[in-house]
């Protein structure tokens, strides 16, 4: 009898994962709450014309990373916290091999944020008037942001997982790998409001990607110590 | 991959385990081989349950050394996993999926596929009517039921059982051992219990201080 593959064990986890967040719905509504309620507050207080002009590009990007950046942290930090809450790691330790867990998880999160990133993001471009010049290159900032997020997001999730007062150390720990990420998607959706040309988001998106990479590397190598142990 | 459990062989030498400045297991040692029932008994808080995490491999003992052999080839971890089945008290399923989606879960992340989980879980005394149920819905005698299952399901040539008839009523208890007796020929079991009735399974027993 042969053991499935990895691929196949990390889909299994992605489908639970799925199928326990419908039924449960705990990080959609963490999620869904804190990004419709700063859109709407953002949108309310400033709108399409409460920004000087040469202030938009930057402001608008960095308002509108910020609202996904909170958002998400809402939602993602609970994704193996939830396993020891509920003394269902053991088995799924028992069951799994750790690579399988871990990317199963990214999987998860990454999903629930470029759910977030679809909605969001279009709403918010009409709320606020957020014209946008090169929209290949937003959805490349989006695109590579949100995986970067998800990676670092889940990476940290882990390791705070068995820890007490897990909420605070997940801010403690996340917020230098999350800052410089967060100043490059910034960069880079400035960069996509300001021109056409795709170029434009390419070295913003270059950091995007090493600073993911990186990360993703870092967690495949210690997330196995992580978790078992 | 899953080994011939006819060669598959545990020892465990001197083991002990501290958590801090308390001692929970001092100096056990042993061996596990299919066709062999060992008991771990105990008063509560001896380090019954402490001594199956060790030999599962989720913990590692503060002294002495388990290893995991086929023939005299030593296992690594990695190795080892697939060929383990546990049911614990500390140990839950997920309450948001129902009795079969929890088995298919950990049908396919241990690669074990055409099984009839239906069926494992009538032999387990649950019946039809609730397999399409969220586990959450659940009692803990059916929760148990369930949570044997899950060890079982991939025909694991070691079994770990932490107070096995835990929360079962008399028939929950005999389906447990002739689960036990079915599997027993091909199998390495070890039972931890004060449950009299499961004593009396044991080949060789641990009998821990606490």
């Amino acid at each position: 009898m042969q053991r499935s593959s990895l691929l196949a064990e990390s889909l299994a986890i992605l489908g639970k994962e799925v199928a326990s967040e419908l039924r449960r719905r705990v990080a959609l509504n963490a999620i869904g709450l804190f990004a419709v309620t700063t859109l709407v507050a953002v949108a309310y207080q400033i709108g399409p014309y409460g920004l000087a002009e040469q202030d938009r590009p930057f402001l608008l990007s960095a308002l509108l990373w910020i609202i996904l950046f909170f958002a998400a942290t809402a939602g993602l930090a609970r994704v193996f916290v939830k396993e020891e809450d509920a003394h269902t790691a053991k088995a799924l330790r028992l069951a799994a091999r750790p690579l399988a867990v871990l990317y199963g998880k990214l999987l998860f999160n990454l999903v629930l944020l470029l759910a977030l990133e679809v909605i969001i993001v279009p709403l918010y471009c009409a709320l606020m008037g957020f014209a946008v010049r090169s929209v290949a290159g937003l959805i490349l900032v989006m695109a590579a942001g949100g995986a970067a997020f998800a990676v670092t997001s889940t990476f940290v999730a882990a390791i705070i997982a068995r820890a007490s007062g897990s909420n605070a150390l997940f801010a403690i720990l996340a917020l230098p790998l999350l800052l410089p990420l967060l100043v490059a998607v910034i960069a880079g959706t400035r960069a996509a409001a300001g021109s056409m040309e795709l170029a434009a988001v390419l070295p913003a998106l270059r950091a995007i990607v090493s600073l993911g990479g990186v990360t993703m590397v870092t967690a495949v190598f210690l997330f196995p110590v992580v978790w078992r142990d | 991959m899953v080994l011939n459990a006819r060669v598959l062989v545990v020892r465990f030498r001197d083991v002990s385990k501290r958590f801090g400045g308390q001692k929970v297991l001092a100096g056990v040692s042993g061996e596990l081989r299919p066709g062999r029932v060992l008991v771990v008994a105990g008063p509560n808080g001896s380090g019954k349950s402490t001594l199956l995490n060790i030999l599962a491999g989720l913990l590692r003992p503060s002294r002495g050394e388990v290893t995991y052999a086929e023939d005299e080839r030593v296992l690594s971890a990695e190795e080892w996993f697939p060929n383990l089945g546990v049911a614990a008290p500390d140990m839950a399923l997920y309450d948001e999926l129902s009795a079969l989606e929890n088995l298919q879960l950990f049908a396919r992340l241990r690669g074990v596929s055409g099984h009839d989980h239906a069926s494992l879980l009538l032999e387990l005394g649950l019946a039809a009517a609730h397999h399409h149920k969220a586990l959450g819905a659940f009692s803990s005698g059916m929760k148990q039921r369930v949570k044997l299952a899950q060890a079982v399901l991939h025909r694991p040539p070691v079994l770990l059982l932490d107070e096995p008839s835990a929360n079962l009523d008399e028939d929950g208890h005999q389906r447990v051992v002739r689960l036990v007796t079915r599997m027993r020929p091909a199998t390495a079991l070890v039972v931890a219990t004060n449950d009299p009735r499961e004593m009396a399974w044991g080949d060789a027993t641990i009998e821990l201080a606490g």
